[in-house]
């Protein structure tokens, strides 16, 4: 490499720059001008500018075309990075709203910019396809999550769950980066490419499989798949509601976008097979096992579940084993409909804990104390109704046909092989039904109790965020074709 | 005589380890610390990597253990109170861990003929050298990291501070 175009990279990064810029001011503004307003006011100027932040990358996003790779696969700008890049910032504008009203802490511009710079690492995740950057940049989101975790300080609740978080989080580092150390010593490049160049041959190496297994246990920590979900449940109900919003969905899309990546186009040639008597060894079947583990864990245990963000931590578990069983398919028209299913449960979870947010001056987390809900909140519990319904996938909401297109391309991938695990998604999604009705049996059935009868009041903005959001959820699922088409011409 | 030198430093390195996890004032730990860091160092000298050994040196063991120690003694901690720790931990985790280790170094010593060659301290010896590599090769890397530095700062002083 003799010339090094800096003028090439400056372009490229255009949208990150723009976010981060953004961040430092919002953190600015708010510890000069804004130091001494109230609260509210804080929040909402602060809110303005980081919306002005995302909003000025997603236009240089949607400016942006072409193809380009830079620095060795270091930065990689296609239609389909800049498609996850934009939804990842328009992730981060509603993160941004659903906090606006909320009370956890006094520090808004570092919470706010904490979220931008967070979404910048995703950005950059996304926009890679070499080792050495995907590590930095996971490590950057996981470290800008912990503190996001950790950052409502009058809660015990939240330091502990962000220790939690961090020192499982840690640990699945070191597997990580351990896979990766032995992914270049074998093939001498961390350029997923040229590592799968490498790898070329059909004979699988021994180390090759236990880079494999490192690499599935550290992306596996970050999707929150079982066995490697311990951090998770802790962390969704500890955590103040929009970082948990914020962690559910946005760090979800980039990665599992990421996780993708790495699989399909790095170690493409190891693939090997999950067919149920037509085994053969590579990631796929790890990947297979991982999924139907959190399928049945994640389903299972949210049944049992008392407190409604403990319930959603579970489903999300059992959501990140159907979103693998796209992964495991690795077929061109599964990764979209991953991407599908990705992007749709992002919206309808973070709608779920956006919901949440709203109650959390009522003191509302355990399933009881929904009785009657609607009554006192007609609108949130409407929002409520459709991004559950969603979640558990039922027809017309775009959760059912994120699972549809997934559990079709996984069926179809490789001639059925896949049936088990497809019949076993079916079956534990018709569990997961039970789970989402008992939370709606609350809300509309059960009568409230004596002393909560009065209407719940919650701020417009709030409002407004929350039915924009069960809209869109309600379009995608009355007319998936807008989203799933802009994801195929982004492919092609 | 490299290979001496690797297993005496490396068996240090290993001891000094253990012995942080064993302590219970964190001034010893963090004097273990001390020794892992500079036998580290000593490692990254055996594969030629003088600038790295050297900024090892210099930043780990000297500023940063600085630091520990300073905030330990800031703090005055004393020393910390054991749990005895899930029987779980006992059950699982030590046969797991030690079945892993096994595994690992089994698939390591059997096959260690597959691994490449890394070559670190061919074309990485001067000053210059390094710079080309870590402005250049390495940018964006770098500059990430530089933001991942800055929300390190952010969050420890939006966590540390009070809230009032």
């Amino acid at each position: 490499m003799s010339g090094v175009s800096y003028f090439a990279l400056l372009r490229l990064t255009l949208p990150q720059i723009a976010l981060a810029l953004g961040a430092f001011l919002t953190l600015t503004l708010d510890l000069t001008v804004l130091r001494r307003r109230a609260q509210s006011t804080r929040f909402l100027a602060g809110a303005l500018t980081a919306c002005c932040g995302c909003v000025a990358a997603m236009l240089l996003l949607a400016c942006a075309s072409g193809q380009q790779t830079l620095f060795d696969g270091m930065m990689v700008a296609n239609p389909l990075t800049r498609l996850i890049q934009m939804a990842l910032a328009a992730f981060a504008i509603l993160a941004v709203l659903l906090s606006v009203s909320s009370q956890f802490t006094r520090h808004v511009g570092e919470y706010l910019s904490l979220i931008l710079f967070a979404t910048v690492a995703m950005m950059f995740l996304a926009g890679t396809q070499n080792l050495l950057l995907i590590f930095i940049s996971l490590e950057f989101l996981s470290l800008s999550l912990y503190i996001l975790t950790g950052f409502s300080k009058r809660s015990r609740a939240s330091a502990e769950a962000a220790l939690k978080y961090f020192l499982f989080g840690g640990m699945s580092a070191g597997f990580l980066l351990f896979g990766m150390s032995l992914l270049y010593g074998l093939t001498g490049s961390i350029n997923l490419m040229q590592i799968a160049a490498a790898l070329g041959g059909p004979a699988l190496d021994p180390l090759l499989l236990a880079a494999i297994v490192m690499v599935v246990i550290g992306f596996g920590f970050k999707v929150a798949a079982a066995p490697f979900h311990l951090w998770a449940p802790d962390a969704y109900q500890g955590a103040p509601t929009p970082s948990a919003a914020f962690i559910a969905s946005s760090s979800k899309i980039a990665s599992f976008f990421i996780f993708a990546q790495v699989m399909m186009l790095g170690l493409a040639g190891a693939a090997g097979s999950a067919g149920w008597q037509s085994y053969s060894s590579g990631w796929v079947m790890v990947i297979a096992i991982v999924a139907a583990v959190s399928m049945l864990l994640g389903n299972l245990a949210a049944i049992a579940q008392t407190s409604v963000r403990r319930l959603l931590a579970y489903s999300a578990i059992g959501h990140a084993g159907y979103m693998l069983l796209g992964l495991a398919a690795h077929t061109q028209q599964s990764l979209e409909a991953l991407i599908y299913y990705v992007l749709t449960y992002a919206l309808a979870a973070m709608g779920a804990f956006g919901v949440l947010g709203a109650l959390e001056a009522e003191g509302v987390d355990e399933l009881k104390s929904l009785g009657g809900l609607s009554r006192r909140a007609p609108v949130l519990s409407f929002c409520m109704f459709v991004f559950l319904l969603s979640l558990a996938g039922i027809p017309p909401l775009a959760g059912f046909f994120g699972k549809f297109y997934v559990f079709v391309e996984a069926f179809r991938a490789g001639s059925g092989e896949l049936l088990w695990l497809v019949l076993l998604a079916i079956a534990t999604s018709a569990v997961s039904l039970y789970y989402y009705l008992r939370v709606l049996k609350q809300i509309y059935v059960v009568q409230p109790e004596a002393d909560a009868a009065e209407a719940i009041h919650t701020p417009l903005l709030h409002r407004a965020v929350l039915c924009v959001m069960a809209a869109l959820v309600v379009l995608l699922g009355c007319a998936p074709h807008l989203l799933l088409q802009w994801i195929g011409q982004a492919m092609r | 005589m490299h290979l001496v030198l690797f297993f005496i430093f490396g068996a240090l390195c290993v001891a000094g380890a253990l012995n942080l996890l064993l302590q219970r004032h964190p001034i010893n730990s963090a004097l273990s610390l001390i020794v892992v860091m500079t036998s580290l160092a000593v490692l990254y000298l055996l594969l030629g990597a003088e600038f790295l050994a050297a900024a090892q040196v210099i930043v780990y063991s000297g500023a940063i253990m600085v630091l520990f120690t300073f905030v330990i003694m800031l703090l005055n901690a004393g020393s910390e109170e054991r749990t005895h720790g899930s029987k779980m931990a006992y059950l699982f985790g030590f046969p797991g861990v030690a079945a892993l280790l096994g595994l690992l170094a089994f698939v390591f010593l059997s096959r260690s003929s597959s691994f490449g060659q890394a070559q670190l301290g061919e074309y990485l010896v001067t000053t210059a050298d390094l710079s080309k590599v870590l402005f250049r090769d390495l940018l964006l890397p770098f500059e990430v990291t530089s933001v991942l530095i800055l929300i390190a700062i952010l969050g420890a002083v939006a966590l540390a501070r009070k809230e009032h």
